[in-house]
Formats: C-alpha cells, structure tokens, sequence
C-alpha cells in the first residue's frame, strides 16, 4: 500500500514547485513534479516589438536573467543576419560568467547546504570571529523570544542526519555568511558591463551598449580574484566535506541517464565554438546535438494546445483543471526521450568531448579527491560537485576572456530590424540548456517560445507516460520519517530548480 | 529608544502616528512594531505571487545593511519561499502560525493572478485566497517591485490570467490595510530596507499618489540624468552604444520616477543610462503595460527612413 506524501511548497529553490510522492516499502515508488504558477510570457511577447524580448524575457526568472537575455539576443542576431564584435561577445561571456558564479554560490550555500549542514551546531562556537558570534547571539535572544517561528528563516527544519562535527559546521555557516556579499559581489562584478542586476540593461543585438574602460577591467579584474579565493578556499572544500559526510547521496537522485548541453560561452563571434560545448549523452555515448529533435508533449500539462509541437511551431493556450494535467510545465523531449540540463550534463558533455584539456583535468582532479567515478557523478551529491567544479572553471575563464578585452574599441555593432525573420537564440543558463524561439512578422514578434531548463528537468510525465528527469531521480530514494522527508528534498533541490523559469 | 519606559514608548508612538497619518487606531501596531524593533524581532512575512525572485535578489544585494545585518538586526524574517529552511508542511506551519497571530509586516512580491485563481497555488490553496488571508492579519503591506505594485509584466496587454497589482486586488476584496508600493524591475535593495527600516522605525513614510515613498520616487529619472547637458544641447545617440542622450533610442526617463540616476545599482557601481541603455521606465506605472510603448525605438527610426525614402 502506497503512502502518498505532498512536499507543497518546495522552499530554498526558484518559484512554485510541489512534488508528490509515493512510498512504498520506504521508498519512493512514484514521484510527480507540480510547477504551480504561470504568467503567460510566449502570450505577452506576441505582437510586441522584437527588441522588446530580451527585457521582457529577463524578466520570467531574477536568478537567470541574463541567460534569458542571452537567448533572446542571440535569436534576435539570428533574425537580423549579425554577429556582435570581439569585445561585445566578450563582454557577455564576462557577463554571464559572473552571473554563473553568483548562482552556484547561492544554489549550493543559502539554498541547499543547509540540508546539509548542522546550523544548530553555532550553539557549541567558542571562537572569536565576530560575525558567527553575531550569529550565535542572535540565535539565542531568539529562542528565548516570542517571535512565532524562533531562529527564522534559518530554523525550523526537518530533523534529520546533519553533518556531525563542530569544527566542519561551523565553517560552513560562517561561508554560508560570507556567500551572501560573495554573490552580491558577482552581481556588482557583472553590473560593471550591465548596468545592473538582476534584469540587465546593456544586452541588445550586436553586443552591449556599456563601454569597455581600463578602469572597469581592472575592477571587474579585483572582484574576480576576490571570487576565485571565496571559490577555491571556500566553496570547493565545503562540497568536499559535506560530500565525504553524505557518501549516500552518490547513489540516490540517479537521474534519466540522459544529458543534454546546448553550449554556452561563446569562443567565435558566430557562437559556433563555446567553452562549454554542446551535445548529448544518450546511454553513456556522446552525440552531437540537433535542435530538430526537440518537441514539447502537454498531455498532463494545463495547456489544451497541441502536443508533440516542435518549439518553432509551439503554442501556449492555457486550460486550468484540464483531466489528467499535473502541472504548468510542459514537457520537452529530445527524440523523444527526457533529458537532463545544468552544471552536470554540461560538465560529462565538456569531459567526454576532450577538447578542453583543463575540464578533465579539474574533473579527474575532484573525482580523486572524492574516491569517486564519472559514474557517481549522476547522482545527488554529483551534481554539486559537477556545479562546483564549473563553478571554478568558468572563474578562471572569466580571467582569460577579460585578459583579450580591447579598451576603447566598440563592443556593440549596428543593425536592421527585417520585416520578417526567424531566429533560435541557444545558451545555458546556470541550471542547464536554455532555448528562445522567435519569429517576427510585419516588424512584430508572431511567435515567442522558450524552452526553459528547468522546463527539461521538472518536466511531467510525457504523452508516452515516462516521467521527467526529477521524477525518475526521486525513484527509489528511502524515506524514513514520511512527516519531514528530507532525503526526498535534498534529491529535488541537487537539480537547481527555477519554476518561474520552467513555466514562464 | 532601547531604555525608554513604556509611558515614554506609548507617546513617542502616537507622535509618530499622527506624523504619519494613520490616526490613533493605529497607535498600538505601530507600538508592537517599535518593541519588535527594538528587541531586532520584528516579524516580516514575505509572499511570491506571480514574480521571477528578482526583487528577493535585489534585496540580497543590499549592501549596508547587508542581507545577515537585515535578517539578525532589523526584521524576524519568519517566512519567505526562497530563503526558509522550513520546507513542505513545516513551512506551510510556520505561515499559518504567524498569519494566526498576526502583527507582521507583509511584503508581497509579484502579482495577483486574479482572473485565474489556477495560476498560482502555495500549499494546494489558490495564492489569491492565501494573500487575502496573509494581508487581513498583517499590520501593514508592502508591495515589492513592479508587479506586486502595478501589475508588471504578468498584467501587460494580452496577459491570460488577470494579474492585477496587490492594492488592486485588495481594494477589490475590500481588505483595507495601509499599503506602500516600491515599484522597480525589480525593487532597488536601498528603496526596500530604507522602507522597512522607515516603517518600523518612523512609521509610514510620506508617499506619491501611487503609494510609493517620496524619497525614492519623488523625482524625474531625467531631472537627474548625467545625461542631460547631452539632451539640453540636443546631442542625441543615434545607436547602441552611441554617445549623447538616450531619448530618440527611447529612453523613458522622462516620464519615469525614482533616483537611480544618484543611487545607482549594485552598491553604487552602475544604471541603465550609465551602461549607455535607455531608461525602460521599470518603476513607472506604465513599465511594459502595451506593445504601443516599446522600450526601444530602433524599429520606428527604420520604417519612418522608409517611410521618407
């Protein structure tokens, strides 16, 4: 007899997720991904001026705005026959770099790793660090006070098996502090070249309206080594802890098997080589990817618009309380099959691909250290490492592509907007593969659709019945307590969603 | 403040509610909310509606105070969907305590699917029905960001749910709760923690017509704008990228309000008009409401040139 167990709301990720399980001999046996709210942007966008897309689109997600603003840009090239110049194009890898960095800090510390890490463990702190004493005060005035829920938003938690050891603990709640002006100090770093963030101002077709100054390099330049320290001191040893303190969570949260990059970074001013490269990984063997192949089903989707549509092709007309229908999401299918985005599917498709030998280098490099395989990397505790490992390879390359910018030459190139176009604008936002499709028409966007990464991962079941990446990587993981299941969370969270994004 | 009696608490109290306007009805809320403060356990509840986080993010990049000094030293921050370690049931407890007891400051962010209830659900209730509930119980609503305050982007032109800004939506269920509006895309971090830090301290600040805090909104971004000898001397940029004033690209400065111009973003590192992008009006009412008010003029330029060719 199954036991059904509603996790509603997901807290400490993007936006409105619930996920339904069901156990069966303490294990999940079913898992069903709820994406709860819907805007309706693809609507919005239609009849809009074409530049209108890469501010509006921003706006479906305040964590990956710029990944939106990247796509939309990049389709909107696409339809208008440009390519920015050598600083435009670095200037958004620089970017979007710091915005990767910025995400993967506030993923793995303010979102996930207190799963992870004991914070009632600051009641034992002796030391003399100011801030934690801050911390461990403030907890006690607060326990002692009237407040409905003491010690939040921190606490309360599910109970569970934390992190044993002070000494490891306290480290991390006192980087867990520090990660907070850490990745506000990404977001400072990128808003030297954006204008601000979130939600960019100087992305437009052609490259970026802000103009590259020594002073904002050597700026850009002191706030990265500030980073890269946080990175390799900081962020990279507390996921080695708490992977050694969680060795489980490298066999729970196996996903779809599946994995899917569109690329991002761009190395040639045509966007045909990225750092990160594109491809797929189907039943362990890397292939190259082929955008036809993407389709979106909505048989158990709130939308009565056909299914199986190509994204080119894709309709939005929503119908709330449809039969059957689980959620807002659509579900998108590569060949038919669920595939799996973000750091992970980026990071196999980086290694097996060989073209960078510094990818398999810090790859085999955290692997040692973990007395771990690629293998183990599809699985919970594998994807925050694989974040973590991206996470410093896209500092250091943030370094080098800042080393190639030209002061006082321009970064942005002029255009014409056509009466007519069509454009696929493909990047990465930091959770995985992000998609804009757009077509314009007498001046005026005819069709906006995005394919968003979390769309991929927390999709639902398709018309054929297979479930999404999440809803498979939560079969089979234990439950002990059904009334707090955190083992189920901590597999939901490994996946960085962001539901604004996924449903737009 | 920290040693007054309660004689001395009480006074200070009405004085601040009859500087502010709220009547001596309000006198004991805005008492709890000084007590609160003073102890640094002022209970703040945040709700997301229709939003993308960004003003949530925002307020993370808020400097001095940073994010930890805001959460151990101003507010209780009892609920929020992004930053809550209570997950499921457990955090839907926590709200539902809080909203029992009531007394907290609500902060909203995003808007109100009002049409359809179906496209936003917390806890398997319609977030419509959780708003209504959350706002009677609160002292008072701040509505953070552009869609919490006017719609924004989910309530522009061709939108399919109905989304309607949180005083809207309010005023329509007729829950009557004092309400500040903090327009932004998203909320500027100073204009959010100044508020709040106002509200607990001071009480509500002098607001606009629209309910937004006249010492963040008061002024014309193009009053302001480092760019206005270029405008003044009709130097105007003709592209991206280009030198001069803003407005033929489509810079809505003019019609915009708030001091982004002298505040700047990020810790004071850069704006949009710095950046050489044209002001899109994101704390003006207006901000992407209609297709006929594009953020960019690029496509007028080209069809008037072929128009005149």
């Amino acid at each position: 007899m199954a036991e059904k167990i509603e996790i509603d709301p997901i807290t400490r990720i993007e936006g409105h997720l619930a996920v339904s399980v069901e156990v069966e001999e303490g294990r999940v046996a079913r898992a069903f991904c709820k994406g709860e709210m819907f805007r309706g942007f693809e609507l919005i966008l239609k009849g809009r001026d074409p530049l209108d897309a890469q501010q509006i689109t921003q706006r479906i997600c305040g964590v990956c705005p710029v990944s939106h603003g990247m796509a939309s840009v990049l389709a909107q090239e696409q339809a208008y026959g440009i390519t920015p110049n050598e600083n435009g194009r670095l200037v958004r890898n620089l970017i979007l770099g710091a915005n990767y960095l910025q995400s993967h800090i506030i993923h793995f510390y303010h979102l996930s790793a207190v799963d992870f890490i004991d914070l009632e463990a600051i009641a034992q702190y002796q030391g003399k660090d100011a801030a934690l004493n801050e911390f461990k005060a403030w907890v006690g005035t607060q326990k002692a006070s009237s407040v409905v829920a003491p010690g939040a938003p921190f606490l309360p938690r599910y109970a569970g098996d934390y992190l044993d050891g002070t000494d490891a603990n306290i480290t991390a709640i006192k980087h867990y502090l520090e990660g907070l002006r850490m990745r506000a100090l990404a977001h400072q770093m990128a808003a030297l070249f954006a204008g601000k963030l979130p939600h960019v101002a100087s992305l437009v077709p052609g490259g970026v309206t802000e103009r590259v100054t020594t002073q904002k390099i050597a700026a850009y330049g002191a706030m990265l080594q500030e980073l890269r320290s946080f990175i390799n001191r900081s962020y990279l040893p507390d996921v080695m802890s708490v992977a050694a303190g969680f060795p489980s969570y490298f066999k729970l949260g196996k996903g779809c098997g599946n994995f899917l990059a569109y690329g991002a970074f761009a190395e040639s001013a045509d966007n045909s080589r990225k750092y990160l490269p594109a491809g797929v990984v189907i039943g362990g063997r890397l292939a190259e990817f082929d955008p036809r192949q993407i389709t979106e089903d909505v048989k158990y989707s709130y939308y009565q618009s056909a299914s199986g549509l190509a994204p080119a092709a894709g309709q939005t007309v929503p119908r709330p309380g449809k039969p059957d229908a689980y959620t807002w999401l659509k579900a998108p299918r590569y060949k038919g099959m669920a595939m799996e985005v973000g750091p992970l599917s980026r990071i196999l498709i980086a290694y097996l691909s060989g073209t960078d030998p510094e990818v398999r280098q810090a790859v085999d490099h955290g692997l040692n250290q973990l007395n771990r395989s690629t293998e183990d990397l599809d699985s919970a505790m594998g994807r925050h490492a694989a974040r973590a490992i991206e996470c410093k390879l896209v500092a250091d390359q943030c370094a080098r592509w800042l080393d190639q910018l030209k002061p006082g030459e321009p970064a942005c190139v002029d255009f014409t907007i056509p009466r007519s176009g069509q454009g696929v604008g493909l990047c990465e936002a930091p959770r995985g593969a992000l998609g804009h499709w757009l077509a314009i028409d007498d001046y005026k966007i005819a069709s906006y659709q995005c394919v968003v990464p979390t769309t991929w991962n927390c999709s639902p079941k398709d018309d054929q019945g297979h479930p999404g990446p999440v809803e498979q990587a939560l079969i089979g993981t234990p439950i002990a307590n059904a009334a707090q299941p955190i083992e189920a969370a901590r597999v939901v969270r490994s996946f960085d969603p962001c539901l604004a994004c996924a449903v737009h | 403040m920290f040693s007054m009696t309660r004689r001395q608490f009480m006074t200070y109290s009405a004085r601040l509610a009859a500087m502010t306007g709220l009547g001596a009805s309000a006198v004991p809320k805005i008492g709890l909310a000084l007590q609160s403060l003073a102890s640094g356990q002022a209970p703040l509840v945040w709700l997301q509606g229709q939003s993308c986080s960004g003003c949530s993010v925002s307020l993370l990049n808020a400097a001095h105070p940073d994010p930890a000094s805001i959460l151990m030293r101003y507010i209780s921050l009892q609920f929020h969907g992004t930053l809550s370690t209570a997950t499921g049931d457990l955090g839907m407890a926590v709200l539902n305590a809080n909203i029992k007891q009531g007394n907290y400051l609500l902060a909203v962010e995003g808007s109100v699917p009002a049409a359809m209830p179906e496209a936003c659900v917390i806890g398997a209730e319609p977030y419509n029905k959780l708003l209504l509930r959350a706002a009677s119980a609160a002292q008072a609503v701040v509505a953070v960001g552009a869609c919490a305050g006017f719609g924004g982007i989910p309530g522009a032109e061709n939108n399919p749910t109905g989304a309607l800004s949180v005083k809207e939506f309010l005023n329509k269920n007729q829950v009557g709760k004092p309400i500040i509006v903090l327009p932004g895309c998203p909320v500027h971090p100073d204009w959010l923690v100044g508020t709040l830090v106002h509200v607990l301290k001071f009480g509500v600040p002098s607001l606009n017509a629209d309910g937004a805090p006249l010492m963040f909104y008061e002024r014309l971004v193009h009053d302001q704008c480092p760019r206005f000898s270029d405008y003044e001397r009709e130097h105007f940029a003709r592209f991206f990228s280009d030198e001069g004033c803003l407005f033929k690209l489509g810079c809505l400065g003019p019609v915009t309000h708030a001091d982004c111009p002298k505040r700047l973003w990020n810790s004071g590192t850069n704006f949009c008009i710095n950046a050489g992008a044209p002001c899109i009006g994101c704390s003006a009412k207006t901000f992407a409401q209609k297709a006929s008010l594009p953020f960019f003029r690029k496509v007028e330029q080209i069809k008037d040139k072929a128009a005149g060719a």
